[in-house]
């Protein structure tokens, strides 16, 4: 094992996700190691969320501090940044979870595709504007009826049952899952892999066609294989959505991105492409984190 | 640590040999118990079983005057006689029973989901206290407010002269009515199935009810389809102890009940509602102090069995429910 060299400086770090990177990186190296998986994007991408000076405090204490940002459809939004530096609050702000916490409060505008989305009923927004966890959370209930649920609970009405096998299976598949479930559709969805089950939990956040896919952290909790497979997906989502995703891991946000977003202390410090954030950064923040220097 | 046994982790010594020892004990100990008491109570009931067979829960003629005539057959040390049809008695208990079980199911669930998930601070922390406080309350109260309060509202305003009139040919209306009994004990067992409910719907993970709220399904349907689904093994445990509950409540259903040997017809229309009755526990309790006429307590017991039986079956029941909806990962 080598010896990683004496770090620059130490600000507090992330602690560690787990089962540690996606390829074993350690902290320090560079990043040539990480190969970019993506094709280049179709460069068609087209403004679906527009932030728009963005603040918002839980209680007394600021979490996102004015922060402004295009999301597009083609391409693939990175939230990078240490632990508490506010890329969860904001991706939770786009569609309005931030909500559900009693003591957050929210200054400035964010749009979907014109529209400011606190007009918008918070239902119909996070029809529009799904979400995936950090841990993934299938719902007690079959691989089947995970699907179903949304379907059926977005539905005007009721689906016809061979409507709604074939729509699951569609989803399933569009989420590269089928294969693997196909034989038992009945199977408990909490008995899958904790790969598989993210995979569910992307397949029912697609299952009602959204416009935008937020994922917060999704392979964190996940070995890297069950991430190369969710990555994977997501780089070929992205022309049909427009895909923000929230992560800790650089290797990752350098394998899949096209933008990066770069926060510290609730604070936008750079905002550009991937290859000019990774390759020639800004900022002295940016550069030091993203040459692993800290956090 | 080589010394230690693979199968424990530390070797009990001392102390915690001998507290293994006396739980073990206790253990045992309690279950010889219930074991006596089982076979106590079946022995004491088979003499009314075997001579009346199968017919003991069956209908005819009236139960108060059978249970007349086997009291008087002991205490005056005549042959005893044992002729005794249940069915009224049984009927009334499984319909006071089974409607203020389901009354009370149904408003528990909506006030549980309502405390969980709807209700603001202030009114959760008011309402929680006051719930735990009505479970506690004693049966008598409940039966005292019963016979000053329901009972006379629904002799005066419920019942017409002409109600009475058409059945005054079998039984008296008074008030004293299933209607009364089920109204009771509905308030009865209802905080203790709200109590049990509100647990189990609040154990439900927020992970769960976060991802179906992220997907744009309303709050009242995500708590619905996710939250109460997920929390059904708690629900039926809770209506297992409401039943439980109901099944041996004596007190309170011997004062508001009527206590008459009378099975109410559903036949008389809403007339069926306001006719008095009287379950089995309420039975034991108005008769207890007749047991020294042999073939009285060998009755009584036979009911006192049967209340076993069913609180027993009741378990087993609960159990068997709870089974297929572990398969998705939902505990208990």
């Amino acid at each position: 094992m080598e010896l990683t060299p004496p770090p620059v400086r130490r600000l507090p770090l992330d602690p560690a996700p787990g089962r540690g990177d996606a390829d074993g990186h350690r902290p320090g190296a560079p990043l040539d190691g990480a190969r970019r998986r993506r094709a280049p994007s179709s460069g068609f991408a087209t403004d679906r969320m527009q932030v728009e000076d963005v603040s918002i405090a839980y209680g007394r204490k600021l979490a996102v501090d004015r922060v402004s940002l295009p999301i597009r459809q083609g391409e693939v939004l990175a939230l990078i940044g240490p632990s508490g530096c506010g890329k969860t609050t904001l991706l939770r702000s786009l569609n309005r979870l931030t909500e559900l916490t009693s003591t957050a409060s929210f200054k400035g505008s964010i749009t979907l595709d014109g529209a400011d989305i606190t007009r918008l009923e918070p239902t119909a927004l996070r029809r529009r504007v799904t979400m995936v966890f950090q841990q993934p959370n299938p719902f007690p209930m079959s691989v089947f009826d995970n699907i179903a649920y949304v379907l059926r609970e977005q539905a005007a009405r009721r689906p016809k049952r061979a409507a709604l096998n074939r729509r699951v299976r569609e989803v399933l598949a569009h989420a590269g899952l089928l294969d693997e479930v196909e034989h038992d559709l009945r199977h408990p969805a909490l008995r899958l892999s904790g790969g598989q089950q993210q995979r569910l939990c992307i397949a029912r956040a697609l299952a009602a066609d959204p416009e935008v896919l937020l994922l917060d952290e999704p392979c964190s909790a996940l070995d890297p294989q069950s991430t190369q497979v969710i990555e994977d997906l997501i780089v070929k989502l992205r022309e049909q959505v427009a895909v923000v995703i929230v992560t800790h891991n650089l290797q990752q946000a350098y394998r899949i991105a096209d933008y990066v977003a770069f926060m510290y202390l609730g604070e936008l410090v750079e905002y550009g492409s991937a290859t000019q954030v990774f390759g020639a950064p800004r900022e002295q923040r940016t550069r030091e984190y993203v040459s692993g220097a800290f956090g | 640590m080589d010394a230690t046994p693979p199968s424990r982790l530390f070797a009990l010594r001392g102390s915690d040999q001998r507290a293994e020892l006396m739980l073990g004990a206790l253990v045992f100990g309690v279950l010889a118990v219930v074991a006596a008491m089982l076979v106590f109570v079946f022995q004491e009931a088979w003499p009314s079983f075997s001579h009346n067979g199968l017919h003991w829960f069956g209908s005819g003629g009236s139960v108060d005057r059978q249970i007349e005539a086997i009291f008087t057959s002991g205490d005056l040390k005549r042959r005893p006689v044992y002729t005794f049809h249940a069915w009224p008695l049984l009927w009334s208990t499984l319909l006071i029973t089974g409607l203020a079980v389901l009354i009370a199911f149904v408003s528990s669930l909506f006030v549980a989901v309502f405390i969980v998930e709807f209700a603001p601070d202030w009114m959760r922390a008011v309402l929680e206290p006051v719930v735990r406080l009505l479970a506690s309350v004693p049966s008598v109260i409940y039966g005292l407010l019963g016979v000053l309060v329901v009972v006379p509202f629904i002799g005066n305003h419920l019942i017409s002269e002409h109600s009475k009139a058409s059945v005054a040919y079998i039984v008296s209306l008074s008030g004293y009515s299933l209607l009364a009994a089920v109204v009771i004990l509905t308030v009865m067992i209802a905080p203790i199935m709200i109590a049990v409910f509100v647990n189990g719907l609040r154990a439900v993970p927020r992970s769960w009810l976060e991802g179906s709220l992220a997907l744009g399904i309303n709050e009242w349907r995500t708590f619905w389809k996710i939250g109460v689904r997920t929390a059904r093994p708690v629900l039926v445990a809770g209506t297992v102890l409401g039943v439980a509950r109901a099944l041996g409540e004596a007190i309170m259903l011997a004062m508001v009940s009527g206590s008459v040997g009378f099975a109410p017809n559903p036949g008389d229309g809403l007339i069926f509602f306001v006719e008095p009755s009287r379950p089995l526990a309420a039975t034991i309790l108005q008769n207890a102090e007749e047991l020294a006429s042999p073939p009285m307590r060998h009755t009584l017991f036979a009911i006192a069995a049967v209340l076993l039986f069913s609180a027993a079956m009741l378990s087993f029941t609960g159990w068997v429910v709870k089974q297929p909806m572990k398969r998705y990962g939902v505990r208990a």
